[in-house]
């Protein structure tokens, strides 16, 4: 239980930080930032399975779209499927090694690609936009800055500042 | 019946995930209730607290954005500036040219100079206006201020002038304030020299040379200078330095005067020289 209470605390700041202060690292004419939310989310979906993950992404997801002025559920619905990916993941022989090598940069980057596709998709929706041009500009971009950030974690999990 | 509640169990970690996105989904479609209005509000609060804290911290993509585009727009307002500015100036010009030609009795054209030389004995400007604008050979040059030159050369859309800085260029003049002739001319120095002066001309300096009615190429009165310095040749001529009234470093614009010297007098005094 304790250990849920320190992921939630954690996955709570995140939430706060992406909300407050990411915008000072957009890049792009299209203000992408990185989903640091989504890497919390990884790297609990992998140590915790996909329940956990699926539960974690709907109740911060959902945290995150109250905070914004767009969808309700939204989010919720595309961090309920980042988190569930992230699950499959949770294998107990490979979760030190899937949290301490840069595989862990390969799963935030799919499990961005997941979360971006239907965020922006239905984001987007009713746009001139077409769904290759969201997938260039918004998907991919995103899923990469992404996935430079899951680099921290690695780091942090090396230095053993978290995963213990 | 176990094996069905086994199955339907290993099963709960898709039916939460699809219960959880059933939820996500029934809530993109209905949005905007009170409840949600009242945690925005909280929410917000809070997250504009961290925002206002940390606001002092520029975004450095941003940053370098708007540095660029400042970058661009200063360029493109300094061009703008400089045009406008030399437009102020052109206007100022343009007027004054506009009054003295108003004032003037003769029928001028008014020429924009395209290039000139002023560092050789033999000093030219050349003229955006020829033969299709009714410039001839002959026609004296001028601005507001004072003497120029004559034309020299023409073609259908441009004229050469030589310049009073020109070792050709010999102009009647005579003292304004007390009628005293001679022969200007420029021997390469900074200054012109008033030439055939007699030692004991009534001449002082900064008195005002005009063009002679003597002259055959310039209509009598046209300013050229001042007296800027006396001094002696010889024991019957008097050396006196004229500053022309014309800046030509600066110069622009000009008029040429549509006149031309009086032919019958020109042979008559080729005829009388010849003999």
């Amino acid at each position: 239980m304790q250990e849920y209470i320190k992921y939630s605390i954690v996955l709570l700041i995140l939430v706060i930080v992406q909300k407050s202060l990411m915008w000072l690292i957009a890049i792009t004419d299209y203000q992408i930032t990185p989903d640091i939310v989504l890497i919390g989310l990884v790297y609990i979906g992998i140590k915790k399975g996909k329940i956990t993950g699926s539960v974690g992404g709907f109740i911060f997801g959902m945290l995150f779209d109250i905070l914004s002025f767009s969808f309700l559920g939204l989010m919720a619905l595309s961090k309920t499927t980042a988190g569930f990916a992230a699950g499959f993941f949770n294998n107990e022989n490979k979760i030190e090694r899937y949290l301490n090598t840069y595989i862990f940069v390969l799963i935030v980057f799919l499990c961005s690609i997941f979360n971006n596709i239907i965020y922006f998709a239905l984001y987007f929706q009713g746009t001139s936009l077409l769904f290759q041009d969201i997938v260039l500009k918004y998907v991919i971009p995103t899923a990469l800055y992404t996935a430079f950030f899951g680099i921290i974690p690695i780091i942090l999990t090396r230095k053993k500042i978290i995963g213990r | 019946m176990k094996t069905i509640i086994s199955y339907v169990g290993s099963l709960k970690e898709y039916f939460i995930y699809s219960f959880l996105v059933i939820i996500s989904l029934i809530m993109v479609f209905q949005n905007d209730n009170v409840q949600i209005r009242f945690m925005r509000a909280a929410a917000v609060s809070v997250i504009g607290l961290v925002q206002s804290s940390f606001s002092v911290i520029p975004n450095v993509f941003q940053l370098e954005r708007e540095n660029r585009n400042l970058r661009e727009d200063n360029n493109s307002l300094a061009i703008e500036l400089s045009q406008l500015k030399e437009a102020k100036l052109e206007n100022l010009r343009l007027t004054k040219m506009l009054e003295f030609k108003e004032r003037t009795k003769y029928p001028m054209v008014s020429a924009k100079i395209l290039g000139k030389t002023l560092i050789q004995t033999r000093n030219t400007i050349t003229l955006n206006t020829g033969e299709n604008d009714g410039i001839k050979v002959g026609m004296p040059v001028i601005t507001e201020k004072g003497l120029i030159g004559k034309i020299i050369a023409t073609s259908s859309s441009y004229s050469i002038a030589q310049i009073i800085f020109n070792k050709d260029l010999k102009i009647s003049a005579k003292v304004q304030r007390s009628r005293v002739d001679g022969i200007i001319a420029w021997e390469g120095e900074t200054n012109l020299l008033l030439k055939n002066v007699s030692k004991s001309a009534d001449i002082l300096e900064g008195d005002v040379l005009i063009t002679s009615e003597y002259s055959n190429s310039f209509p009598a009165g046209i300013p050229i200078g001042y007296v800027t310095s006396l001094g002696t040749i010889d024991n019957l001529f008097k050396k006196v330095l004229i500053k022309p009234f014309v800046n030509f470093e600066t110069l622009e614009e000009v008029f040429v005067l549509k006149n031309l010297s009086n032919e019958e007098r020109q042979n008559l005094e080729k005829k009388f020289l010849g003999k």
